[in-house]
């Protein structure tokens, strides 16, 4: 088969000495940068872009920027889990359960189980990419703006419901969300909205500045009040690795984090923090144990990690394939070939195929060598933990500072991580959960972007919802998601009374 | 974890170093004897970013002292612009595709912090990025002709475009006033996002600079109907331009140039309107720039400060015709 033949011939060129080294550099730097909050893959790949000039062959250069992509998927999920730090969208739902499993102890458990889930989903996922690329490029331009209104409104479900407390604090969390993602242009008529004539206010918040806040300052702003808690968390760090008891909780949440996030990364825009969003959701659904959620269940850390790394690994389907990059790092990536004078798109296979199987090759090899990176390196990670945290308290401020800065080199995003921190702060005091925060933030500007944009398209007809058959699907799910939650809350309501009335 | 943390940091200190090795050498007193921070408004990846990053390459063979590409996104360009004009005018901080919406359409949109026309000093123009008009390739239209007799026929004619009040928007608007038929334009979060909605067959027409568009129309998944520049664009020779097609609507597109800060010497401008001139009439230079799609506009200092208020009237007379407003 064709497919086997380019497979090799891509191996044959992946294996080269030069093209191992620059895939193991690419991991190294994507996992050195997942790791550091703030730096994020797009950034990186944009300083080293000026090396690929010097590499020469635009597959290597190819090979690293890739390799730096997902490794950075990989590393996002350390700071996540030891610090309650998400570096991007779709770490955030890591948090919820890997830092809880952290301050119980086990954060070399969620790490593990964090790299193994990587390993197998993002394999899971470039052997979908080897062989169904093509067709499923088709897919990707299915998504019009009513089927990501349908989409990104599920995934708004899905934030509020996820985080296990009360509803209406996560609906209050939700709206706090959903306005501060306002705060710029209108995405329709690019009206200055919220921005009380400050130019700085005109570009928006980033979502890096406000995560950074929230989690990160927020925490230790918290933590200063009570010092005894902090001192718990580090002193019991427990086992190293997954027990072979986490590898069975988890093995069913990785296969079904990678399918979920294979399918839903395909998707241009928000697919990573999507995936993780569903695979949450169903893991829970799916668990004998739904109440240990939120708590630090280790599926809670394995199924979304899988997910958001199957998805790195898909979004490049409908960049090879279409020529169509989806999100800012793809489309640095997107830009270096086309420096090198390579057009990704449907050609690509036929006039480049040492680019397109060699790159895809690389993969498998770069998924490995993540692995038999960041095993290693849970011991060391693990013995942060360790560390005072008048000392590690400072340098996370230190770290995310500049962080923050690096994103879009303007001064203005390290007062509002600032504003940020003061609101994360005040969220912790008054027991609301933050994980909903950051995911209305993300969500909401799709949500309000794709539904004018729909009924601009239909003339204000809102059935163009429902009568177009993938986002007509999405909407079902929905309806049933809330009819589902609402006849279950009415019964334990029902049940309860019964119980107080006897 | 200090240690692990100082590993990690030396990794990145490492590469950073590693690009700007070379930029260390002190001593000569010529400009420029240290990096020349470029400032592109507009995010990674982007037609500004791409152009800046092309040139970048190109720019050691001429210059002793290579660039560094710095993207400064948010606000339209308005932040990253007024870095620049607040900067100091010592030559190390240059502004890249300067001429685009930010500095030609927006100022007759609404307030701006800065004056694009009198804050900042022109160096030179590099290309220019025409607005080309195009239809799904399944679908039944072939030139302006069939989409005005689509639209006459009673059928909504929705446009993508990248932003509202944008290049491409003015342009989709312009053609609804002219040819006078309805379209609704749909802006979407940049132009690739416009383009990729096209692609997937969600609207009638879309708009985008050849740069986002060619890889689709190379594909068979776009067929261009309409340039609206004043000639035909040199990426693509076969498509005629709306005036061609008895439409006359012409705009400057996206204007893609290089302004300092006002109050640069003049001999530094002057190295760097030369040294731009040396890039763009590199072979290597040339040969990248038709891969990614954009036409070379090369004018010098002087004409490309007479350009720039002449475009933006251009811009704000068919503002006012169009009656644009945010």
């Amino acid at each position: 088969m064709d497919i086997f033949a380019g497979l090799i011939n891509g191996f044959s060129i992946a294996l080269m000495g030069t093209n191992i080294l620059f895939c193991f550099l690419g991991a190294l730097i994507g996992t050195a940068i997942g790791v550091l909050p703030g730096l994020g893959p797009a950034a990186t790949i944009a300083l080293l872009l000026p090396l690929t000039y010097v590499i020469g062959s635009p597959v290597t250069a190819i090979i690293m920027m890739a390799g730096i992509y997902y490794g950075a998927m990989y590393g996002g999920s350390t700071t996540s889990i030891l610090l309650n730090l998400p570096g991007e969208a779709a770490s955030v739902v890591t948090c919820i359960d890997g830092y809880q499993m952290a301050k119980k102890g086990r954060a070399g458990a969620a790490l593990g189980i964090a790299a193994i889930g990587s390993f197998i989903a993002g394999t899971v996922a470039v052997i979908g990419l080897t062989f169904f690329a093509p067709p499923l490029a088709e897919f990707a331009l299915d998504f019009g703006p009513p089927e990501y209104f349908a989409l990104t409104t599920l995934g708004l479900l899905l934030a509020v419901t996820l985080s296990g407390g009360s509803i209406t604090k996560g609906l209050i969390i939700l709206i706090v969300g959903l306005l501060l993602a306002m705060v710029g242009l209108d995405p329709i008529s690019g009206k200055i909205r919220f921005t009380f004539g400050s130019i700085g206010l005109q570009g928006g918040f980033d979502f890096v500045t406000l995560a950074m806040g929230v989690f990160g300052l927020g925490e230790i702003l918290y933590n200063l009040e009570s010092t005894m808690k902090t001192e718990l968390v580090t002193r019991k760090i427990g086992k190293i690795f997954p027990t072979l008891k986490d590898w069975a909780d988890s093995k069913w949440a990785i296969l079904r984090g990678s399918v979920i996030g294979f399918f839903i990364g395909i998707i241009p825009g928000g697919g990573s923090v999507i995936s993780s969003l569903a695979s949450y959701a169903i893991e829970k659904k799916y668990s004998k144990h739904p109440e240990e959620f939120g708590q630090g269940a280790i599926q809670g850390v394995a199924g979304p990690e899988s997910a958001n790394n199957a998805a790195s690994s898909s979004s490049f389907i409908p960049l090879l394939t279409l020529g169509i990059p989806g999100n800012a790092a793809i489309a640095m990536i997107f830009a270096a070939l086309m420096i090198q004078g390579i057009t990704p798109g449907p050609f690509l296979v036929a006039e480049h195929p040492d680019l397109f199987w060699g790159v895809i090759a690389s993969m498998y090899i770069g998924n490995a060598m993540l692995l038999v990176l960041n095993l290693p390196m849970v011991g060391l990670w693990v013995q942060m933990l360790r560390v005072p945290y008048g000392i590690l308290a400072p340098v996370i401020v230190l770290f995310t500072t500049v962080g923050v800065y690096s994103v879009q080199n303007q001064v203005f995003d390290i007062y509002s991580m600032l504003f940020f921190a003061a609101l994360g702060y005040g969220m912790r005091k008054l027991k609301f959960d933050p994980a909903p925060l950051p995911l209305a933030f993300v969500l909401g500007p799709m949500v309000e972007r794709s539904l004018r944009q729909s009924l601009l398209i239909s003339g204000g007809d809102l059935t163009i919802f429902v009568t177009r058959p993938i986002s007509g699907t999405l909407i079902a799910i929905f309806v049933l998601l809330i009819v589902g939650q609402t006849t279950f809350f009415i019964k334990r309501k029902m049940r309860g009374k019964k119980t107080t009335a006897t | 974890m200090n240690h692990m943390r100082k590993v990690t940091l030396f990794l990145t200190l490492a590469m950073v170093t590693m690009l700007m090795v070379g930029g260390l050498c002190f001593g000569a007193e010529k400009y420029p004897t240290k990096p020349i921070q470029v400032i592109v408004p507009y995010s990674a990846g982007g037609s500004s970013d791409l152009l800046a990053r092309t040139v970048e390459k190109i720019w050691t063979k001429y210059s002793t002292q290579p660039m560094l590409v710095i993207d400064k996104p948010g606000a339209g360009g308005v932040q990253g612009t007024e870095y620049v004009v607040r900067a100091k005018p010592d030559g190390y901080t240059v502004l890249f595709a300067y001429g685009s919406g930010c500095d030609l359409v927006m100022p007759h949109l609404q307030k701006m912090p800065y004056d694009p026309l009198k804050d900042l000093a022109p160096v030179a123009r590099l290309s220019i990025h025409s607005v080309v008009v195009n239809v799904s390739g399944k679908s039944p239209i072939k030139s302006m002709k069939d989409l005005i007799e689509y639209a006459n026929k009673g059928n909504r004619i929705t446009a993508a475009v990248s932003t509202a009040a944008g290049a491409v928007d003015i342009v989709m608007r312009a053609i609804a006033k002219r040819a006078n038929i309805p379209i609704t334009t749909v802006p979407f979060a940049g132009g690739a996002d416009a383009v990729t909605a096209l692609a997937g067959g969600h609207l009638v027409i879309g708009g985008g600079h050849p740069s986002e568009v060619l890889p689709h129309i190379k594909a068979g998944r776009f067929r261009p109907i309409g340039v609206a520049l004043d000639r035909r664009d040199g990426t693509l020779p076969n498509v005629p331009t709306l005036k061609e097609q008895g439409i006359n609507v012409a705009t400057w597109g996206s204007v893609k140039g290089v302004a300092v800060p006002l109050g640069t010497p003049p001999e530094i401008i002057a190295y760097l309107e030369s040294t731009l001139k040396k890039v763009c009439e590199d072979k290597d230079f040339k040969k990248t720039m038709a891969q990614i799609g954009q036409p070379i506009d090369y004018l010098n200092t002087k004409d490309w400060a007479a350009f720039m208020p002449k475009a933006s009237k251009d811009y704000g007379d068919m503002i006012k015709e169009l009656g644009i407003k945010i």
